[in-house]
């Protein structure tokens, strides 16, 4: 577990909306009181006659009642007798002054509730409490962005809960309307404001973790070092596409930082390895419930034209000529100027295009990229065409425009972040995928697909411990395969729909055991499943009987009464 | 010279010195309660406690509550004058006085309480 907040670090207060209520009202209700005492004395102080024409005056009752309904125009007409002209003078003069009163006091309340200040105030106020009161664990998402969304989403569909963070108020709105699942709290304000920053709860006893989004650096920067120093231990998880900020980040115990443009090298560089490997690795990160995606065509060898400007360009080159590829870099399609369409046809002819066998576009501006890969395609069609698809608007555009392979890095952002949320054993099994080889990863695909459908199934990590496994646990001591464990409760005969992806035992880890490993107590498991998969290992895990039914095939009781009765036991120590 | 701090004084005091007008006197006579300054009491009461709203500081918190207890205090004894002259018939009698008049009393140790606290506050302020 992370370490408890701080004991100095207060949430802030947020002003509650009845003082500003309270405050704004002083002034309307005691005109309001002024008027109405006023006209109830004057109204009791005037001369009037009752039905036998003696003298008498209202008393202050009557007066009361006759102000309080002809003020409030209801006008209930029933009187204690008839008003003389002195009274009836009176009473005029304080209707219109009662009318105004009113108007002042019920116009006011209207303003105010209209006031934008104020509804935003509520709304924060509204927002805070109920950060206060979640009792699951959550994380704070700061910024509300194309990739934010999308994470968002994938966290809603796991059952996770999530804080929204966001300085854009139709970004905050946008958090109602898309509908989640669970409740999601969207906090509008500037994450660079540490105390808007608490008040999202990264203090809260049951935060578990930030992802800082932003579309900034800066302000994913300032989340990060806030976090840091606040809630040190926090899992952070933060965007940027600088390298410097990256090392700050770092610095300041960022757990994992995540920058989509140095993935994009990498990302080549598994598909030259094992398209396979690419294809399992893309969906065991997606959401639950995500169909396979299509495997990318292998990538050629031979010569490449790395097209575009920045610092990710060099990178990216660096990342294939690791991966013995002949690399050619072009500086072109940065910011338009004069000349700039000249140049950059000089520089994209010189790189002799008609000799390579592929071209990425690299630009982080769309309109370059798409420029870019058309005049590659013009000096020879049979281009192998790469492009960054900056943003995820723009993907149908990509689409019609044929390229072999893209990457949107609002989406690898959903990976990279889904992954490392999933589970921590997912972070240590997935970098070793692309090393295993094409065919194990297509087995593997295979085999998923097999046991639990075409769909992206659920990863979790099982701990062979007394509080994941009690049942299970007092027979390891036996020597237990792993095949004998995964039988299917219903019929011991058929294999449970689980596989299990990894194996980790101290430092060690085997990927895709087979059935024949020994089980030891302490091993971690990293399996996939369909709910029902789940929910039957789990059975063998906890549930004596059913483990008993499973190991050996004997059916016991679960009631204490029919074990006696049919003399049958549990084994001993279970 | 703080304006607000003026009428702010004005009508806590006023609050108090009404009701003590009313409160003195022999408890079960009512020829020595007039009915016109219990009227006067409860309305100044009532501006009082609107002055007091909005204040998010303790001593706002505890003025404000001192009050509504005033307040309460005072309109029930208004309500129980009122139903006492107009339904029980006529005059006020002796008990009925002294229920009325108690009432009064201990709103008027609410407002006590109230004047405390503005002195309380206005020590403390000139202090700093």
């Amino acid at each position: 577990m992370h370490q408890p907040p701080p004991d100095e670090v207060r949430v802030p207060r947020v002003s509650s909306g009845l003082t500003t209520v309270l405050r704004r009202m002083r002034v309307p209700l005691i005109v309001l009181i002024v008027i109405f005492a006023g006209s109830v004395l004057g109204l009791s102080l005037l001369p009037g006659q009752d039905a036998d024409g003696t003298s008498r005056r209202m008393t202050i009752f009557e007066a009361f009642y006759f102000m309080s309904y002809t003020a409030t125009t209801i006008g209930f007409g029933e009187i204690p007798y008839e008003l003389t002209t002195q009274q009836r003078m009176w009473v005029t003069v304080a209707i219109f002054l009662s009318v105004i009163g009113w108007a002042y006091a019920i116009g006011s309340m209207l303003a105010l509730m209209q006031d934008r200040a104020f509804r935003r105030a509520l709304a924060r106020r509204q927002v805070a409490r109920k950060v206060q009161s979640l009792v699951e664990p959550f994380l704070v998402v700061v910024g509300y962005g194309n990739s934010a969304k999308r994470l968002v989403r994938s966290l809603d569909e796991m059952g996770r809960r999530f804080v929204v963070l966001d300085d854009d108020e139709n970004r905050v709105a946008a958090v109602e309307l898309d509908a989640y699942r669970a409740d999601a709290p969207a906090l509008l304000g500037d994450a660079r404001d540490t105390g808007t920053l608490l008040l999202s709860g990264i203090t809260h006893a049951c935060c578990e973790g930030v992802v800082a989004l932003a579309g900034d650096d800066e302000t994913n920067l300032d989340v990060t070092m806030t976090t840091g120093l606040l809630r040190p231990g926090l899992p952070v998880i933060a965007r940027t596409s600088s390298r410097e900020v990256a090392e700050r980040m770092r610095a300041f115990g960022a757990w994992e930082v995540v920058n989509p443009l140095d993935r994009f090298g990498n990302y080549l560089r598994i598909i030259f390895r094992s398209p396979a490997a690419y294809q399992l690795m893309i969906w065991l990160t997606s959401t639950p419930g995500t169909p396979i995606p299509p495997r990318e065509d292998p990538m050629p060898r031979g010569r490449w034209v790395v097209c575009g400007h920045g610092p990710l360009l060099e990178e990216l080159a660096t990342d294939l000529r690791e991966e013995g590829i002949d690399v050619s870099v072009v500086e072109a399609g940065g910011p338009m100027g004069r000349d700039s369409a000249r140049r950059d046809a000089e520089a994209i002819a010189a790189a002799r295009l008609d000799e390579a066998v592929a071209f990425v576009a690299a630009s982080q501006d769309d309109m370059a990229n798409l420029w870019l890969l058309e005049v590659a395609r013009r000096a020879r069609p049979e281009l192998f065409l790469v492009t960054l698809q900056n943003h995820s608007a723009n993907a149908a555009l990509y689409r019609a425009s044929h390229v072999d392979f893209g990457m949107m890095p609002s989406e690898v952002i959903v990976h990279e972040v889904l992954a490392r949320l999933a589970n921590p054993a997912l972070m240590q099994f997935l970098p070793r995928v692309p090393h295993l080889g094409d065919e194990w990863a297509d087995g593997m695909i295979e085999k998923i697909r097999e046991r639990c459908g075409s769909q992206t199934p659920d990863l979790w990590s099982l701990r062979l411990v007394e509080e994941e496994a009690p049942a299970l646990l007092p027979r390891l001591a036996d020597g237990l395969p792993l095949g004998a464990v995964l039988r299917d409760p219903e019929d011991r005969d058929r294999q449970l729909d689980v596989v299990v992806l990894a194996l980790m035992r101290g430092d060690d880890s085997i990927a895709a055991p087979d059935d024949e490993v020994v089980l030891e107590p302490g091993d971690e498991l990293l399996l996939a499943a369909q709910a029902a998969g789940r929910r039957s290992l789990d059975a063998t895990l906890t549930h004596p009987p059913t483990t008993e039914y499973v190991l050996d095939g004997r059916f016991v009781p679960s009631g204490w009464l029919w074990r006696r009765l049919t003399g049958r036991r549990l084994e001993e120590g279970v | 010279m703080n304006l607000e701090k003026v009428v702010f004084g004005f009508f806590v005091l006023l609050a108090a010195t009404l009701n003590f007008g009313f409160f003195i006197g022999d408890i079960a006579d009512p020829a020595l309660h007039s009915p016109w300054e219990l009227f006067a009491a409860v309305v100044v009461n009532l501006v009082a406690t609107v002055l007091k709203f909005g204040d998010r500081t303790q001593i706002g918190a505890v003025h404000l509550a001192t009050s509504l207890v005033a307040n309460v205090q005072l309109i029930a004894a208004a309500v129980i004058w009122t139903y006492a002259t107009n339904v029980g018939g006529g005059a006020l009698s002796a008990e009925e006085t002294a229920v009325v008049v108690s009432l009064s009393g201990g709103a008027l140790f609410a407002n006590v309480v109230s004047v405390v606290l503005l002195v309380i506050e206005t020590v403390s302020f000139q202090r700093r």
